[in-house]
This record gives C-alpha cells, sequence and structure tokens, in this order.
C-alpha cells in the first residue's frame, strides 16, 4: 500500500506539476515507474548455497580467493582463472571468444552476481556454481590440468594447509573429490562478486522511497533510454527483475556457426552435458540431502527449439564486460542496440521467439537506450 | 529357461532395427543463406549420415532445392515453396508477383508439392492463395501448408479434393489434430519443430491415442529454417528413432517413413 501510495504521488507530479528544479526531469509514466521499481531493490536478498558447504565460510573465501589467481591449477603453469576473469575488466577478457589453452567457442562471461544465478554458463550445463567453477580446470582448451594432477597441485603449496583444514588432506581423498572440493572453494569466493549500486539503482530507489529530488538527478536520455528497453524495446520480456535477466535460454538472432562445418549448439548440448554430469545438485558430491533446487534438474526436457539458444545475459556492469554474445560477434553496446534495431527475422522461426521484431530505432532513440544500458553499470555515486 | 536366449535375440534385433529405421524427414528447408553456408554436398552428407532416406525439401527462393536435388536425387523429393527469400512469410499472400515466381517455376521443373507455405484463416481467401491452390490442382501437387484448423478447412473447402500436409500440425493439440483429421481423409500432419508428442524416447499418451487412431497420417521433420539447424537433422534423427522404437513396429515404420511415401505416391 506505501508503495502504490507514492506511485500515485509521483505519477500525479510527473503528469502535471510543473515545479521547478526536478519535475520536469522525470518523464516516465505510472506503468512505466511501476516496470522500473520491478528491477530491484539492489542487492536482492541472498543466502548460503546449501549444496556447497564452503559457502560463506571465510577461510573458505579466501583460499578459494588464492586458487582463483593461482596458475598452479593449470597444466603448464601459465593460467589461472584469472586469466580470463580479469577483475579489472569486468571479470572478462575483453575478447570475442576465451583464450585459454586454446581458443574457445564462446564469449568469457563475467563473474559478477553468481550466487543469484540458477543455471550456469552460456547453455546452462551446470545447475550449481561449484560444478561451473570445476569445470575450466580440467577442460582441455581451458586450464587443461590433469584431475590426477591436482592433488599435487594442493600439496606442497601454501594452499595445503587451509585446505587440509577444512577438507582433511588431499591425499585421503579420491581425485574427484579434490576436484570437486575445489570448485567449493572456487565458488565460495566467486559467489563474494556482487556488483555495486549503479545510477539506475538510484533512480529507481528514489522513486520508490518517494525523493524526488534525487529522482530527477537521473538523466533524461536514460529515462527516455529506458522507456524503450520496458516499452516498444520489450527487451524486459526477458532481461528481467533485479538482475535483468530471466535466466533462461533464447535465440537471439545471432548466428552460431563455430566453424564451416560446426555449430554451438548452445542449450541443446547444455541440456546433453547436464544430464551426464555427476556434478549436479542432484547428484552424490552435493552437500544438500535435502537436494534443494535439484527438481530444476530433474524436470529438464529437451526440446527442438533449444538448439542454438543461449542464457539471457544480466546487464548490470554491461558496459565493463564488451564484447558481447555468445560469441562476442558484437564489438559495442551500440552494436548491441542496433541489432536488435535491425534483426533478421529470416533466422527465426514463425513460430519461434515472437517478442523478436526489427525495432527501426532512430539514431536518437538508440543513444538513448544506449545511455540507460550504460547507467546499470556501478559507480561510487 | 530355454526360450530366454530367443527373448534376449528378439529383443536385441528389436533395438537394431530401431536404430537403423530410415527416416522420410518431410520438413526440410534449404535456403539461400543455407546454401552458401551448408554447401550442396555437406548437406547431402549429413542427410545420409542421418539415415534419412528421403527429404521433402523446400527452399527460398527455390534455388536451393534444385541444387540439393542435383546432389542427392535419391534423397530429395522437390517442393516448390512460393517465396523468393524466407522473410516473405507474413507478406506472401498479398505480393501479386508472387504468382508469376510461382508458374515460372513450375513451368521449368518438376515438383512433387507446394509448399511449406504460410497462411491463417481468411488468408486462404487471398488471390494469391487462391491462385496457389488452382495450380496445385492443374499440376497435381501436394499443398504443405504452415497454417491453423480454420485455413485448412478453408482450403478444403476451396477444393475438397486438395492433398494437405499439415506443417507441425498447426501447433494444436492432439485431440484438435485428430478431429481435423477425422474431417478430412486427404489431411496429413508433420510432427516438425514440437517436442510434445515424446518424451525421454516415451510417447504422449494423448498422442499415441492420435497415431493409433490414425496410423496412416502422421509424419516426422526437422525443420530447417536457420542454416545452422542443418547440423540439427542428425541430432532429430535419433530423437525420432528413440520414441518411434517405443512403438509397434509396424506404426513405427509408418510414422518413420511409409506414410510420407504413401502421401507423395513414392513407394519403394
Amino acid at each position: 500500500m506505501r508503495r502504490l501510495a507514492w506511485l500515485a504521488c509521483l505519477v500525479t507530479l510527473a503528469a502535471s506539476v510543473p515545479q521547478p528544479g526536478y519535475a520536469q526531469n522525470l518523464i516516465l509514466t505510472e506503468s512505466e515507474i511501476s516496470a522500473a521499481l520491478s528491477h530491484g531493490p539492489w542487492p536482492p536478498p541472498g543466502k548460503n548455497d546449501p549444496s556447497n558447504r564452503m559457502s560463506g565460510n571465510s577461510a573458505a573465501i579466501s583460499l578459494g580467493r588464492k586458487l582463483f589467481f593461482s596458475s598452479k591449477l593449470s597444466a603448464d603453469g601459465t593460467l589461472s582463472c584469472a586469466s580470463c576473469h580479469q577483475p579489472d575488466n569486468g571479470f572478462t577478457d575483453g575478447l570475442p571468444q576465451a583464450m585459454g589453452h586454446a581458443r574457445g567457442d564462446r564469449n568469457t562471461q563475467s563473474l559478477f552476481n553468481q550466487k543469484h544465478q540458477r543455471w550456469f554458463g552460456w547453455d546452462g550445463r551446470n545447475d550449481n556454481l561449484w560444478a561451473q567453477s570445476l569445470r575450466p580446470i580440467v577442460r582441455s582448451d581451458e586450464m587443461a590440468l590433469p584431475v590426477a594432477d591436482l592433488g599435487t597441485a594442493l600439496s606442497g603449496t601454501n594452499f595445503s594447509d587451509p585446505y587440509s583444514r577444512l577438507f582433511g588432506p588431499a591425499h585421503s581423498h579420491t581425485k574427484e573429490q579434490n576436484l570437486v572440493n575445489v570448485g567449493k572453494l572456487l565458488a565460495a569466493y566467486v559467489e563474494t562478486l556482487e556488483t555495486g549500486k549503479t545510477p539506475f539503482d538510484r533512480f529507481r530507489d528514489a522513486l520508490e522511497s518517494g525523493d524526488m529530488v534525487s529522482a530527477a538527478t537521473y538523466p533524461e536520455a536514460a529515462q527516455r533510454g529506458f522507456r524503450i528497453f520496458a516499452g516498444k524495446g520489450k527487451c524486459n520480456f526477458c532481461h528481467t527483475g533485479p538482475l535483468f535477466s530471466n535466466g533462461e535460454f533464447h535465440d537471439a538472432g545471432v548466428p552460431y556457426f563455430v566453424t564451416a562445418d560446426r555449430v554451438d549448439e548452445g542449450r541443446h548440448g547444455g541440456i546433453k552435458s547436464l544430464m551426464r554430469s555427476p556434478f549436479t545438485l542432484d547428484g552424490p558430491y552435493s552437500d544438500d540431502l535435502n537436494k534443494t533446487g535439484a527438481w530444476k534438474t530433474r524436470q529438464l526436457v529437451r526440446s527442438h527449439n533449444n538448439f542454438g539458444t543461449f542464457r539471457v545475459p544480466g546487464l548490470r556492469n554491461v558496459e565493463l564486460t564488451a564484447p558481447y554474445m555468445h560469441n562476442g560477434s558484437l564489438a559495442t553496446l551500440e552494436d548491441v542496440v542496433h541489432h536488435y534495431s535491425s534483426i533478421d527475422l529470416e533466422r527465426l522461426h514463425a513460430d519461434g521467439e515472437l517478442i523478436l521484431q526489427p525495432l527501426g530505432l532512430t539514431e536518437s532513440e538508440s543513444g538513448d537506450l544506449t545511455t540507460f544500458l550504460q547507467s546499470l553499470t556501478e559507480t561510487e555515486n | 529357461m530355454r526360450l530366454l536366449p530367443v527373448i534376449l535375440l528378439a529383443l536385441f534385433a528389436a533395438q537394431a532395427q530401431a536404430r537403423d529405421l530410415p527416416l522420410f524427414d518431410a520438413h526440410i528447408h534449404y535456403s539461400h543463406d543455407a546454401v552458401i553456408k551448408v554447401p550442396p554436398e555437406q548437406a547431402a552428407k549429413i542427410l545420409r549420415e542421418a539415415g534419412v532416406r528421403s527429404a521433402l525439401v523446400s527452399s527460398s527462393d527455390d534455388d536451393g532445392t534444385q541444387k540439393l536435388l542435383a546432389a542427392a536425387p535419391e534423397i530429395v523429393v522437390p517442393a516448390l515453396r512460393p517465396y523468393r527469400r524466407r522473410g516473405e512469410i507474413g507478406s506472401w499472400m498479398h505480393d501479386p508477383t508472387v504468382i508469376g515466381y510461382v508458374e515460372d517455376r513450375l513451368e521449368r521443373f518438376k515438383y512433387k508439392a507446394l509448399g511449406e507455405f504460410h497462411a491463417y484463416g481468411d488468408d486462404i481467401e487471398t488471390p494469391v492463395l487462391q491462385r496457389m491452390i488452382a495450380l496445385a490442382k492443374q499440376h497435381d501437387l501436394l499443398l504443405h501448408a504452415h497454417s491453423d484448423a480454420d485455413a485448412v478447412e478453408r482450403i478444403f473447402k476451396s477444393w475438397p479434393e486438395a492433398r494437405v500436409l499439415w506443417a507441425h500440425s498447426g501447433f494444436d493439440n492432439p485431440d484438435k489434430v485428430r478431429a481435423t483429421l477425422r474431417k478430412h481423409k486427404n489431411l496429413w500432419s508433420d510432427l516438425a519443430f514440437r517436442s510434445d508428442q515424446a518424451s525421454g524416447g516415451k510417447v504422449d499418451p494423448q498422442w499415441l491415442a492420435a497415431f493409433e487412431e490414425f496410423p496412416g497420417r502422421f509424419m516426422i521433420g526437422t525443420d530447417t529454417f536457420a542454416p545452422e539447424r542443418w547440423y540439427y537433422i542428425k541430432d532429430h534423427a535419433e530423437y525420432s528413432r528413440a520414441w518411434l522404437s517405443s512403438l509397434p513396429t509396424g506404426l513405427a515404420e509408418n510414422i518413420g517413413y511409409r506414410n510420407a511415401e504413401k502421401m507423395l505416391g513414392l513407394m519403394k
């Protein structure tokens, strides 16, 4: 009720009160303000991952951070997680496709806000963060560490003592259990990587609290951009909620050939991988006896429209994570806006992604939408 | 106990048969961009490796179909799509220049079907659609219609002797599909780009009832609507064989290839 009262107040102000200073700068309608409120508050409440007993454990977070930056987890000692997930680069690498021991097929995703995700990776091949964290260590095109060498990497190093205190000595575990343990340590650290408040959050919070002076400092161009985002662009159909993502998989009309005779199967391949994986919420390595959340994986059904679909990325700190799309094929945010403005419907099934239509944005509208997207990146003030 | 080896042998034989079931893929497109991205010899190789022994192929423009027919004449059953580019699917029924394009192709090449075309409800009453129906009658062509049930009814009203392959079975539920099949003996249903008929290799009970009521009317199809989906043909074939293997052999063979061959007069 309190929110509704404020909304009514805001609408009145926005629509009719030409007061000096701020009212003329608030251009959103009642429904647009309601849409803006749905993208917060930020951050949403978080809780520890019950499938990972290291989640929220300060000693595990500390060791996980050390492992994240250590090159001992790679085959030749030259790569760490941070080689691709660079903190100064939005925890991405700035490359179209990741470059580990070999060039990957996909763009490196940011590690921000992972604790709020449902599926992990562009294809959702994991249903939990610790499984997603252990994969790059052993994948041949990423860090390529033979799993049998993991015990050695953990022993006789400054990881040995804290690891033993948390799990017992590495040599007392199977190689697969050590891999899972390292995944859980890395996940404990990655869970702490949460984006801060953005200009949009401050605007949204001001709207909710009725702080009209603060709300009016949000640029009009960004407000016009949000109007497109939540209006004719229908971007918020998939980029929903505080994360600006519904966490699911869609065909955004981006080609998915990898080479002349190979395509990226996207979610189709992700489900196949997930169904084979021992590292799921329903599997033997979960620490959660209640198997919380495992239902989502049990209920998975492959369908033909999974082929060539990719997870909707969140948009927080989006300005820091170029290039964009699953294969890094769009260099800038302006390119992304242009893609949706002139999307090639010929690539989409007539009964597929019905939400997508070429937006036909003017240059000014494209600029406004880009300005709004830029306002989703955290700033100190 | 002496029967056990016989039973095991029979089971093994049934599984091997299911794995090797030849398929007629009744919903393949090979459009202008696919021709570039998946050249004809590569496309033919994909079909052969997937065990697709026949395929109803159409393309936007028709050049792709002709090129694939040349590369795989033993597989390709050509259909003429009334589009010069895929992007015409929502506008073609209002574009009279389509008629000249289709008439020209029909004069120059042989086809077994007209389609797959998109038309809903009273789209069928437009002069372009009515001319398409007249051309199908003149050239004895099957109509491959991506349509709702209303449009299917209107096609049969326009030409009661029409033979219609209902693409995706209109994305309708099995009861609606059955009801429409009951009304028209010359209507067949393709199951392309829908996944509700089977999951985990098991057939949905409602669909099973439809297949049992109309064992001679259903067929499978991949729908290669974008070039990349050519690389889904093999997966789709495996998916199809998996759920077909849960059906009685005769019914599985019908849906797998025999119904399409009968529909098109191609019994091998």
